[in-house]
């Protein structure tokens, strides 16, 4: 067992090290000078120079790669003497525009995105299983047929347009709800909740619908298992069947799909930060593209890569915990 | 078409049967309209006898077993009747069917992998029967799942009670299915080819397990099986269907020996013999509908 | 925006029930392809084909080009809003026109269902070839070559896409938009697709009817031609017609946010994109392209979840 972690993790950071390879590799190659872009309006060839070497993009792709990958583990100065710049470690880039280490920018980020991811989370679990389960259980009846409906529509959806359908319905046209704020949770619950409620259900939305129908098509796929008609023949009171027989088996993959959906939202949710103003980290990505600030695209990509390869691994290693067959060597 | 014989009196042990079909017969709806998988097929059993219903796939064996645990799938239409210590069975609700499921009857599937649950150990599927029949605490059943398993002939039962059932071999798990259909000590126990799937070896230790925990019990059994060898080694009586219809039925001996129907007899010549001269054609049997 | 994997796409294989006489205890399954949702999805899926394939005879007949800015249309003083109800709908601009530049929204919906329905056909088209020969090849012949293109595609699957794309199409110059919107689409959309492939030829290769070819002396390229291809079909259809409303939307959300399609260029997201600081006074400006892209998406995911329902029923489709 040790030793299949131990070979996860290994493929893990080479996976790791090649996403930043090859993220590198790309803005190496096809971005315009960031320099020129800090440098600003008053700029000459001179302080162009400056900013580069300062950058250390003067220096030929590989060096600047592995200067990049120290800078991970042993942090990084930008510069020398007096204008030197300090990158503690882990250092996954410097934003010169904003002057800050880009890690440091992320973490500052990081509450919204999870608040946001959490809050989806919550709605989606709560309702997706339970509309799939349902459906299963009442399978072919309107009931169902309707919610694979919503389902679908769910999907198909895109939810920025969901975004502003919310916003001119409930705040422009009802009133019901205020235009989304960055207030904090400390500083007013009630509008905390109020501005955060649209962007979860706008989140939710599509995780909602994929989840219903992935519940509903398990439980009837486990409905029609052998096991079940062997509970039923024992005589065991319904409710007892479906709790322990058909749940365990038909939520179980599910577990993982949730890891790995939680694990990319950490990363940033784009479009749903970016529609609400909400100021996290995939808003963060976002306007760093607009602006073209190098390495906090840089940092933030590696930093969502991050996440997503480590929930692979911990995904995996709890799928086989749960799944008792996966957990012992069979005869 | 021959005539449909009755079995003969099997040695009566206290008056009414403990199991009377009559006139069962199962439809389903198909696309194509009406389906009729068991025509009107009627047999008893006796406690403490053994009838075995032997057939084709698809001959409906399976379906009638269904039809008296009630579990058949959406769609099955039933007439007939089915008495089971003098009560109908049949069109009862689920709540009434559940009490005597598992309790006063039980059954035994084909497939003990698929037939357990993967992700519970065996002891606390063994104990659930159990638990919703007797009540009584998790620790008082699961010294019943332990003798249950000891009964069965498991070793170290103490210890396998915790494991699961991908943990066991093909023979043991099915010895585990028989524990838990044991546990209430049925009246009547339902096997639905409970060796098909294993070894040639494990399936003799199996065939003589079950015979000696109905002898204990004093239960009745129905044994629902294609191989005739089996039959003849389980059966006191013997019920023979193709297509859901009844071909002929009588006690095992005289089908054995005196084979009247047609299609009996080809079903007799088809099991080799190590008496008989090779090289003999042997009967075949058309695909079944 | 998620990336919505196919996860609901299942493995063909074991979700392949034998069709038997009794019904199955979850329903009777599908036995037709055209429903009633089924019709009216391709009805509707028709009509924005022919927009995007007739666009320029179209407009013709509506008058107005999708670049040409109308000025009468739109009112200075309330800093261009569009003039008459809902969003100034007349007989001259059927759908009305866009705040500020006065240009005719009904051309730049059928301009923008060409472009969608061009890159997202060109993207499944592109995806399920690599995908295909990627997965059939990892599937087939096995050993180095599956391990490299195995690893190949868990390094694209750990990417963060969207940024990724979004930052790459930014970096990217900005000449043939579509063409390199194909291009960084089809990049990391082969890799489901080629997943399910290799999965589903290992499990062929394995299937008796594929050895007992191998025994009569085929060759390898009669049996991946003659055995194997043909039972992925049904799947390959499937994840295919599936791709097609992932695309569109994955291309509408990256012009919503500016790195897809670029204006002066018509793009269904790209217009949500500039409705956005009119929403509240021209409702009709979102509600337009944005009922178009989630109809048409629904229409083809509908289409998919059909077929899908029929292969894994165990039809051929």
């Amino acid at each position: 067992m040790s030793s299949y972690i131990a070979r996860r993790l290994l493929w893990a950071v080479l996976t790791l090290l090649a996403v930043t390879f090859f993220t590198f590799l790309v803005f190496f190659a096809l971005s315009p000078d960031p320099a020129v872009a800090i440098c600003g309006q008053t700029c000459t060839p001179d302080r162009i120079a400056t900013i580069q070497h300062q950058l250390g993009i003067d220096q030929p792709f590989l060096v600047q790669f592995g200067t990049f990958l120290k800078g991970i583990f042993a942090g990084r100065t930008y510069g020398e003497g007096a204008s030197a710049i300090a990158c503690q470690a882990p250092c996954i880039g410097h934003s010169f525009q904003n002057g800050e280490d880009v890690l440091t920018m992320i973490f500052g980020r990081l509450p919204v995105s999870v608040t946001l991811a959490v809050g989806a989370a919550v709605i989606w679990l709560v309702f997706g299983i339970s509309l799939g389960l349902v459906s299963a259980l009442k399978s072919e009846t309107g009931w169902d047929r309707a919610s694979m409906v919503v389902a679908l529509a769910g999907v198909a959806l895109p939810n920025y347009f969901l975004a502003l359908v919310l916003q001119y319905v409930l705040v422009v046209k009802l009133q019901v709800l205020p235009f989304p704020s960055s207030v904090g949770f400390t500083e007013d619950p009630g509008l905390w909740f109020q501005s955060y409620l649209m962007p979860w259900i706008v989140l939710a939305f599509l995780y909602v619908a994929l989840y219903a129908r992935l519940t509903r098509t398990n439980v009837l796929d486990t409905l029609n298992e052998n096991f079940m008609r062997t509970a039923r023949a024992k005589g065991l009171p319904g409710s007892l069947i479906l709790r322990r027989h058909a749940l365990r088996p038909s939520l179980t993959p599910l577990v993982t799909l949730f890891g790995m959906d939680i694990a990319t939202l950490l990363g940033g949710a784009l479009i749903t930060e970016t529609v609400f103003g909400l100021n996290g980290v995939g808003k963060l990505a976002f306007d760093a593209v607009a602006t073209n600030d190098q390495p906090v695209i840089m940092g933030v990509t590696l930093f969502a890569a991050f996440f997503v390869v480590i929930a692979n691994i911990v995904v995996d290693l709890l799928y086989r915990f749960l799944d008792p067959r996966l957990r012992t060597v069979t005869r | 078409m021959t005539q449909v014989r009755h079995p003969d009196e099997p040695a009566q042990t206290d008056g009414a049967p403990l199991l009377e079909v009559s006139n069962l017969s199962i439809s389903f709806d198909t696309r194509e309209g009406s389906s009729t998988v068991v025509d009107d097929i009627s047999f008893r059993i006796d406690r403490h006898k053994t009838l075995g219903v032997v057939g084709e796939s698809g001959s409906g064996k399976s379906m009638t077993s269904l039809a008296i645990m009630g579990l058949l799938p959406k769609g099955a239409r039933t007439t007939g009747s089915v008495l089971f210590k003098g009560e109908e069975l049949l069109g009862r609700s689920e709540k009434w069917l559940r009490k005597i499921r598992g309790d006063q009857i039980a059954m035994i599937f084909q497939d003990p992998l698929s037939s357990l649950n993967p992700y519970y150990t065996v002891g606390l599927q063994i104990e659930e029967a159990y638990l919703a029949h007797r009540g009584g605490g998790r620790k008082n059943a699961r010294t019943v799942a332990i003798d249950a398993m000891r009964r069965v002939r498991i070793t170290d039962a103490e210890r396998r009670v915790d494991d699961y059932p991908h943990q066991f071999s093909g023979g043991m798990r099915q010895r585990i299915m028989i524990a838990m259909a044991l546990t209430c000590e049925p009246d009547l126990i339902i096997a639905d080819e409970p060796t098909t799937a294993l070894d040639v070896t494990v399936q003799a230790q199996i065939l003589e397990l079950i015979s000696m925990l109905q002898a204990e019990t004093g239960a009745g059994m129905l044994f629902i099986t294609h191989d005739l060898a089996v039959v003849s080694q389980v059966a006191d009586a013997v019920h023979v269907l193709q297509n859901g219809q009844t071909m002929e039925a009588g006690p095992t001996e005289q089908i054995f020996s005196r084979p009247q129907d047609p299609y009996t007899r080809r079903l007799l010549a088809a099991v080799p013999r190590i008496d008989e001269v090779v090289d003999v054609p042997r009967p075949v049997f058309g695909g079944v509908q | 925006m998620a990336m919505p994997t196919p996860a609901t796409v299942p493995d063909v294989e074991s979700g392949a029930a034998p069709l038997s006489a009794a019904p199955l205890a979850t329903g009777r399954s599908p036995r037709r392809l055209f429903t009633g949702p089924v019709i009216l999805s391709i009805a509707f899926l028709s009509v924005v084909l022919l927009m995007a394939v007739f666009a320029p005879f179209i407009t013709k007949i509506s008058g107005w080009g999708p670049y040409t800015f109308d000025p009468t249309a739109v009112d200075p003083a309330t800093g261009g809003i569009p003039i008459g109800p809902f969003g100034g709908i007349s007989s001259e601009h059927w759908f009305g026109v866009e705040p500020q530049s006065g240009r005719d929204i009904f051309a730049r919906i059928v301009y923008g269902a060409r472009v969608s329905m061009l890159i997202a056909l060109s993207a499944t088209l592109l995806t399920t070839l690599l995908g295909v020969l990627f997965g059939m090849l990892a599937g087939t012949f096995g050993g180095a070559l599956d391990q490299v293109i195995s690893r190949v595609m868990d390094f694209l699957m750990a990417f963060p896409t969207l940024i990724f794309m979004i930052a790459l199409l930014s970096a990217l110059p900005n000449i043939n938009r579509p063409l390199m919107l194909i291009t960084v689409l089809s990049l990391f959309g082969w890799v489901s697709m080629a997943r399910i492939i290799r999965s589903q030829t290992m499990s062929l290769n394995r299937r008796e009817f594929v050895e007992a070819a191998h025994a009569s002396g085929a060759s390898r390229a009669a049996i991946i031609f003659r055995e194997i291809l043909p039972n992925l079909s049904g799947s390959i259809i499937v994840i295919a017609t599936l791709a097609v409303p992932t695309f569109i939307g994955v291309e509408a959300g990256l012009s919503f946010l500016g790195v897809g399609i670029t204006p002066p260029t018509a793009s269904w997201g790209q217009m949500i994109s500039a409705s956005v600081p009119w929403f509240t006074a021209v409702p009709s400006y979102f509600l337009i392209p944005g009922m178009f892209l989630f109809l048409t998406v629904l229409s083809a995911t509908v289409l998919g979840d059909r077929a899908q329902k029929l292969i894994a029923g165990g039809h051929r489709l």
